[in-house]
């Protein structure tokens, strides 16, 4: 209260005077350049040229139309989620200094969900500054600060706004996203320092200032049913980065890992699966003789619980972690049998005929 | 003439406005420093902190109406009330002959001809409001309780579907016992796993409950286990740092954190510490740590709103962590396989009674209040020898008991000399606790049970 009193009455003050350093500047628009304080402060202050935001296509009200991105390449190349707002001929960057670029659109990475953006060097009057993505993921309880432009809240020259949080964990499964246009698989770090939209894009640092993350949308965990907040990886974004940009050597992502193989793995347990709305958990009813579940040593009622990392809570998880696995292909599994868990490895043959 | 320079006056006014710098803030390098206190506090715990997933399950999640909770149509309050002729004898059989002869007068009905009694489908002529005030009272009628499934009711508020995904325990003791969150159990389920952070699973078997601080104890069959060391909720104090800890994301050596401060001690009539960090299902049953790895308490969903809720309040900045180390012997109790549940006395305290001493409004029917002979009236003087200074007073004696304990009190009635009795408190009956949530009374903490009288709403 008292703080923005004063402030209050110190704007007060000095319109009165009709002097003061809002208009101190040739552009009649200029901000504050305090000395940062502490280390945190000066890392921060380091990172925000680094950042640019990103406006692009609006219409749907759903969409929203602006985003963050951060400058990986002294030729003006820009990483930002390959949010739906990104669109040819209407995508453009706000540099730290307010000048306004045309981006021309680079092709995104479809599994992450990022793609590249080029602005022309030559219509730059200030340095870029390209950030570097870290080749590590912070250990849980790493404290970190993030960047981006929620809410649009900064327009023109405008600095972005700073979160700040600690990096809770990186979670690689049970995750989904609200408008689920991404469709990503790998893992995410999960903070608590506030995302929100207009954020999305901009980077999570360490405090010693490394990029570590990008930030993705708000994802809802399928574990809690709560929305977190979460960043892409940057170790994960080097190889896409790297090949576009050409400091590095050219990685192809293999396009589709997950396609169906022709013939199904067979396992022969039969799950007891009376249907129902919610599918109950993943009990044996039978083990087919001579089948791999049978090698295995499984029996009826034994409550299958885990296939790999993978918590099984019902039928259809079961069979879902199991489609798409080829005969031959070896999976761990984790059963309960009366009190006891037990551990073995199920190794899936041809279907019998 | 040169003008004052503009920040004179700025700088003179941030001077006076602003307090002197912060002493936490004095040093710029605080959270660097934090850092390996953090890590080093997460390290000691870890070992101690494991996972706790759930199978199966019959219990369907429950709204405050007590639906299903995917089986809400619409706003079932203002529904019309629909009663059956058994219903009315039922209630007929409830209620005092006065109170009926009062509302009748009330109702601006005609008196009864002297020497014929009520009957109970005279009550249909009181109108379909006062009947439905009438049932509620008396939790009759359609406003019976409903059946409760294994005594316990749902924790999870309207508005919040519940995942049954991965939450997180505590090692209690080293033979097996683990503190886990009663959310974790809330689906009833048949099959409890817990996963230690060496990877060894266990199947484990369900002890007993505190209700009143949302925890509950599961044993598995391991020995030698890690045990963390619980602070005294004594030694806790506002602002100092907390670290909610989970493991409902992954299974790396360090669990998941959340980050902030002690924001009050002693929530609950002591049983929980309220901190600003997240808690949410994603660390519900996981340790709360101080910067040595002390454990504070077990993060839990609570709510002074009484229904044992919280989950909405997630991102809110309000997170509560059920405090382990003054739980006692309520440990050996629940490792017996009890159910826990905060004490009630069940009287409504008046709301213009600014003490000393708490005078009793109104007595609810099968209470201990009513079983120990308590009136609308008396005077309640002292709680365990401890003088009753106003009516909030009596709700903070009264509220750190749980249900079973003997509390002595003594009371006063008219101009009579205190007389000393001894009660036992009872648990909370669900309708009451969902009563006076719906009433949304401010008076009392409604989870404590004891209603004001009608006329302080």
């Amino acid at each position: 209260m008292i703080r923005s009193a004063t402030l209050l009455l110190t704007a007060v003050l000095l319109t009165a005077l009709g002097a003061g350093p809002l208009a101190a500047q040739g552009d009649g628009y200029a901000f504050d350049e305090r000395e940062p304080g502490t280390p945190l402060e000066a890392m921060i202050a380091a990172k925000l040229p680094s950042l640019v935001k990103v406006h692009g296509a609006s219409g749907l009200r759903t969409i929203v139309p602006y985003a963050t991105g951060v400058i990986v390449s002294t030729e003006g190349h820009i990483l930002t989620l390959d949010l739906v707002m990104v669109q040819a001929g209407q995508t453009r960057v706000v540099l730290a200094d307010g000048s306004v670029h045309m981006a021309e659109l680079l092709p995104p990475d479809t599994r992450l969900g990022v793609r590249l953006l080029k602005i022309d060097p030559r219509e730059v009057h200030i340095p870029l500054l390209p950030l570097e993505l870290a080749d590590t993921v912070p250990e849980n309880g790493t404290f970190v600060f993030s960047i981006g432009n929620a809410f649009r809240l900064a327009e023109f020259s405008e600095k972005l706004s700073v979160t700040f949080g600690v990096v809770s964990a990186t979670a690689s499964t049970g995750l989904r996203y609200q408008l689920s246009d991404l469709d990503y698989d790998g893992q995410l770090i999960l903070t608590d320092a506030a995302n929100n939209p207009g954020h999305y894009g901009g980077g999570l640092f360490t405090l010693d200032g490394r990029l570590v993350g990008l930030n993705a949308r708000i994802v809802e965990s399928t574990e809690t049913n709560t929305l977190v907040n979460a960043a892409i990886p940057a170790a994960d974004l080097r190889d896409y980065v790297a090949r576009w940009t050409g400091t590095g050597p050219v990685v192809v992502t293999p396009e589709d890992e997950s396609a169906v193989p022709a013939v199904q793995g067979y396992h022969g347990i039969v799950l007891f699966d009376q249907g129902g709305r919610r599918s109950p958990p993943a009990y044996v009813e039978r083990v087919r003789r001579r089948s791999p579940a049978d090698a295995l040593g499984l029996r009826p009622d034994d409550l299958i619980v885990r296939v790999g990392q993978q918590t099984i809570r019902s039928c259809k998880e079961f069979e879902e972690a199991m489609a798409g696995l080829a005969p031959g292909a070896q999976v761990e599994l984790t059963y309960k049998r009366g009190d006891d868990v037990l551990r073995g490895t199920l190794v899936l043959t041809e279907p019998p005929r | 003439m040169i003008p004052n320079p503009w920040w004179v006056p700025a700088a003179l006014l941030v001077c006076a406005g602003l307090p002197a710098q912060h002493p936490a803030l004095s040093d710029p390098l605080e959270l660097l420093r934090l850092q390996p206190v953090l890590r080093s506090a997460m390290r000691a715990v870890a070992p101690s902190t494991v996972r706790v997933e759930t199978f199966g399950g019959t219990r369907q999640i429950l709204t405050e109406e007590g639906q299903p909770a995917d089986a809400v149509s619409g706003p079932q309050r203002d529904a019309p009330l629909r009663y059956t002729p058994k219903h009315l004898e039922e209630l007929f059989g409830k209620i005092d002959p006065d109170e009926l002869g009062q509302l009748w007068r009330d109702a601006g009905l005609e008196p009864k001809p002297a020497g014929e009694p009520f009957e109970a489908r005279d009550l249909q002529r009181l109108g379909d409001a006062r009947l439905k005030q009438l049932f509620r009272k008396y939790r009759c009628g359609p406003f019976a309780p409903r059946p409760e499934r294994g005594g316990l009711g749902a924790l999870t508020p309207p508005g919040f579907l519940q995942a049954q995904g991965a939450t997180t325990g505590v090692v209690l003791e080293p033979d097996g016992w683990i503190l886990v969150s009663r959310f974790a159990l809330n689906f009833d389920p048949t099959t409890i796993l817990v996963t230690l952070p060496d990877g060894r699973s266990f199947t484990a078997r369900r002890a007993g409950e505190d209700t009143s601080r949302g925890i509950a104890l599961v044993k598995i069959d391991a020995t030698d286990l890690p045990v963390p060391t619980f602070l005294d909720p004594t030694e806790v104090r506002v602002g100092e740092w907390a670290f909610a800890l989970g493991r409902t994301f992954g299974g790396g050596p360090l669990p998941s954190v959340h980050v902030g401060i002690v924001s009050a001690t002693d929530r609950l009539f002591g049983r929980a510490v309220q901190i600003d960090a997240n808690t949410s299902p994603a660390n519900y049953g996981g340790p709360v740590i101080d910067v040595r790895g002390r454990v504070l308490g077990i993060a839990v969903p609570l709510s002074p709103q009484g229904r044992d809720a919280g989950v909405d309040w997630y991102d809110s900045g309000i997170g509560f962590a059920a405090t382990v180390a003054n739980l006692g012997e309520l440990v050996d109790r629940m490792k017996a396989g009890e159910i826990l549940h905060r004490g009630w006395l069940g009287i409504g305290l008046a709301a213009d009674d600014l003490g000393p001493g708490a005078r009793v409004a109104n007595v609810a029917p099968e209470s201990p209040a009513r079983g120990v002979g308590l009136r609308p009236g008396d005077e309640i003087v002292t709680i365990d020898g401890t003088e009753v200074r106003n009516p909030f007073h009596l709700q903070v004696l009264l509220g750190a008991h749980m249900a079973g304990d003997p509390v002595h009190l003594r009371h006063r009635r008219g101009d009579g000399e205190p007389v000393g009795i001894t009660v036992f408190l009872a648990e909370v009956p669900r309708a009451e606790r969902e009563e006076s949530t719906r009433a949304g009374e401010t008076f009392q903490p409604p989870w404590e049970g004891d209603r004001p009288p009608e006329g302080g709403r």
